[in-house]
């Protein structure tokens, strides 16, 4: 166990948001009540019944040398003007330091994706279309900003929709404590698009006027665009090199609802906790709390919960506290929002001025708080609170303090161990037990996709989990039920990866909104087509209370994923976290791959879905639950290169296994770089196992070889495993001993 | 015209199943005096959305948003009543 005394400070705050292009023009703006909400410019919003958005009719893509071959969605030109801008802050890139980069992300590169899926409406013919349709997955912004800003020694998207800026802000905390890396780059982006805009007025939950954060006459929110970065870098590194510092991210919380894909649960009982927690782990008292960036969308149900929420967390101080929403002036910035409010929360430290709730006049009896109204002013801010909550009821909050208020953290990392594993291919869903016979092995694939997705579900509870929500349910409930768990409480959590996400349903939910007009939008479908909504109707299926994410990395969503479960667990975030991927069958994705290899004359491969998932446990609570522990976690490792050859290098930098151990390397698939880096690394001796064609072909196969290389313990003639994945540029190493 | 009454009936129940992912239940075993939401169906306001979305589009009928709607969304029988009448008028 390591334990070390830090703390985590702002060095860097970037800012792109519909009222300026840059940090300080939107604080000024902020402060005088200026707003930002307007007619889009550049979709057509014909037939939207409420369509004033929160935009930045002057973002300009840029050109492509700017980021090296980069194509450049709203997205991520947003990720990084407000990325670099809270580099060129603080400084960056230094060199010496391990410099890390995540973005949270919802819609990923959905505007430009959307004119290709209008010209395939207009005419399905147009390969031109269909080839670019995948340009722009979850993954592809941090990718973008990786080559135009980095390189960063690691990499990760996670979505956990409207609160996933938040927790790019705590995954980037709980790097920093281990001492794995020494900044982060964390923030949320968000291009708007009609996807979004038109999924939001068919939930009727956008305000067809300027929005009225907690109001008595809030009739929803307005949708909003932007990006908001923050530099965080640990108090050593900061003294070392004597960066300024705006404000110490002191504390945060974070966890699931369990309640509705939608709906928050009213009595704000999840949304009290997590700010409890965060304000308990910055070391303080409600009474050093004097301002809260409120989460605050205008939606008749989230204002009322969160004024609930507050009041239950901060008691009596409540009263005092000041309160306000900035999305009365920028509209409601889905991924964007955590990030921007992190920033906005570590500007009112540092500048000791507070925001207000423009729109806001007649306050709901129901959201009576101290609020802040019209305009800033200049107030002595000790503690910030920055609430977050996201579709699914994914609530997470922050707490910036001025430099130094509460105690320095007090790091120690917790052992990991894994007590449960299973996977799902067409053939079947298996367990511990029967993964690596079932997957690891040679093979023709039989059916490629699964038929039956009853799955064992009760199905009048799980009528609205979609295909990725009943896949992933039925995995995780095989890989808790292996381990003795019922996946219930406020302790357990889920991280799950997919490459493509949801997009043939969200090109049938565009292709709709094209036909019949956005009044024809489906409400029912469009919760699903956010990246978290499978991890969402997991928690909720299963009573899950702890951290949910969903985690993209291309095609190592997984191995990304189950690093990210660890890193939750390691952190004292969870005591037990599933983390895995699962890759869906898409029409769109098989077409475009046939149209490709008909290009290069090659013959057409079948592509297959499966999932994937191992449970990741804190050995301290395994034990005490008399747990069956099937391995230990000895190493983990990602590591972000330039090249296929340089990413499998990492195999050599893996310890080598213990002198006389059976020991096995688990690979997705025997990539001949991998395998050359295999033979001159200490792992050359050991047998190498992959999915041979039984796992078939997809962009999950990773997570299901990691589920195999888990299962092989089962079998008893193993005593260490090297699970190793790596494409294009990116690798994972997991080195799992016996206990 | 009672005819057209229960065939519209019929038709939202089948709306319903479909629409609301009611998976194995007989769209005629929805009694037509039922509550829809709460204790009897136990849909929610995302059902109503989604339901509210289909029946104009089945229909031709806009049902209001709001606390007009509640009504019109108690049972089978009451948004049955509700999409004749605005179709006859």
């Amino acid at each position: 166990m390591v334990d070390v005394e830090a703390r985590v400070f702002v060095t860097g705050i970037g800012l792109v948001t519909p009222l300026g292009p840059a940090r300080d023009a939107t604080f000024a703006a902020l402060v005088d009540g200026a707003r930002g909400i307007r007619p889009v410019t550049f979709f057509d919003t014909t037939g939207q019944r409420a369509a004033l958005c929160g935009t930045i009719p002057e973002l300009k893509l840029p050109s492509d040398d700017a980021g090296a071959g980069v194509v450049w969605s709203r997205t991520s030109a947003l990720a990084l003007a407000a990325a670099r801008e809270a580099m060129h802050h603080a400084d960056l890139p230094p060199a010496g330091l391990k410099v890390g980069l995540v973005v949270a992300g919802t819609t990923g590169g959905m505007f430009e994706t959307e004119a290709h899926l209008a010209a395939l409406h207009e005419d399905p013919s147009r390969d031109d279309a269909l080839l670019e349709l995948l340009t722009h997955p979850l993954s592809a912004t941090g990718d973008s900003l990786h080559r135009a800003l980095g390189p960063f020694e690691r990499v990760r998207t996670l979505s956990t929709a409207c609160s996933g800026g938040a927790n790019a802000m705590i995954l980037a905390a709980s790097w920093l404590l281990s001492g794995e890396l020494d900044v982060v780059v964390a923030g949320g982006s968000d291009g708007l698009c009609r996807l979004t805009l038109s999924g939001f007025n068919a939930l009727a939950a956008v305000d067809p006027e300027l929005c009225r954060p907690f109001d008595r006459t809030r009739r929803g929110l307005n949708v909003g665009e932007g990006a908001g970065f923050l530099v965080l870098e640990r108090s050593d590194v900061v003294r070392r090199r004597g960066a300024r510092v705006y404000a110490e991210l002191a504390g945060w919380g974070l966890g699931s609802e369990a309640h509705h894909i939608t709906n928050p649960e009213a009595s704000g009982r999840t949304a009290a906790r997590v700010i409890t927690e965060a304000i308990r782990r910055a070391g303080i008292g409600p009474e050093s709390v004097d301002y809260v960036s409120a989460h605050g969308t205008g939606t008749p149900l989230n204002d009322p919960m969160e004024s609930a929420a507050l009041r239950q967390a901060l008691g009596a101080e409540v009263e005092r506290v000041l309160v306000s929403s900035s999305k009365g002036q920028m509209g409601h910035t889905l991924a964007a929002a955590g990030g921007i409010e992190a920033a906005i929360s570590a500007l009112v430290v540092e500048r000791q001025t507070v925001v207000p709730t423009v729109g806001l006049s007649d306050v709901d009896p129901a959201c009576a708080l101290n609020h802040v109204f019209e305009r800033g002013r200049p107030a002595p801010v000790r503690a910030v609170l920055s609430n977050s909550f996201g579709f699914g009821g994914m609530d997470s909050a922050l707490v910036f303090t001025t430099p130094e208020l509460g105690p320095p953290k007090r790091w120690a990392r917790r052992a990991v161990v894994v007590t449960g594993a299973a996977a799902l291919t067409p053939a079947g869903l298996f367990g511990a037990t029967t993964t690596a016979d079932s997957v690891l092995k040679e093979g023709a694939p039989g059916p490629r996709i699964t038929r039956d997705l009853t799955l064992g579900l009760d199905l009048a509870r799980a009528r609205r989990l979609d295909r990725p929500a009943r896949v992933q349910a039925a995995v995780a409930i095989e890989a808790l039920r292996g381990a003795s768990l019922d996946g219930k409480g406020t302790t357990l959590g889920l991280v799950m990866g997919s490459c493509f996400g949801s997009l043939d349903a969200s090109a049938a939910f565009m292709h709709r909104v094209f036909e019949r007009g956005p009044r024809f939008a489906s409400p029912a479908d469009f919760p699903n087509l956010v990246p978290s909504s499978p991890v969402g109707h997991v928690s909720i299926y299963l009573g899950m209370e702890g951290p949910s994410l969903a985690a993209a990395d291309y095609t190592t969503s997984g191995e990304g994923a189950a690093l990210m479960a660890m890193e939750l667990v390691e952190a004292g975030l969870a005591s037990a976290v599933l983390g895995g991927a699962f890759e869906e069958e898409s029409r769109i994705v098989e077409r475009r791959l046939s149209v490709l290899q008909a290009r290069h004359g090659e013959a057409a491969r079948p592509r297959a879905e499966g999932a994937g998932v191992v449970l990741f446990e804190d050995r301290e609570a395994a034990e005490a639950r008399g747990a069956k522990i099937i391995a230990k976690v000895a190493q983990r490792r990602s590591y972000r290169a330039t090249s296929l050859a340089d990413a499998a290098t990492l195999v050599t930098r893996v310890e080598p296994p213990a002198a006389e151990a059976r020991a096995c390397v688990v690979v997705p698939h025997r990539v001949p770089e991998v395998m050359t880096a295999l033979e001159g690394s200490a792992w050359r001796h050991a047998e190498v196992r992959a999915c041979d064609g039984a796992g078939g072909e997809h962009e999950a196969l990773g997570a299901v070889a990691l589920a195999g290389a888990v299962s092989l313990f089962l079998g008893g003639s193993v005593d260490e495993v090297l699970f190793f994945s790596a494409t294009m540029d990116r690798a994972y190493a997991l080195r799992l001993v016996r206990p | 015209m009672v005819r057209a009454m229960s065939e519209v009936r019929q038709e939202i129940k089948e709306l319903i199943v479909k629409e609301l992912n009611l998976e194995g239940r007989e769209p005629s075993s929805i009694e037509d005096e039922a509550p829809l939401f709460g204790e009897g169906l136990g849909l929610d306001s995302l059902d109503a959305l989604q339901l509210a979305m289909s029946i104009e589009e089945r229909f031709g009928v806009r049902i209001p948003e709001g606390d007009e709607a509640r009504p019109i969304f108690r049972s089978v029988a009451s948004l049955a009543e509700y999409v004749t009448a605005k179709r006859a008028g």
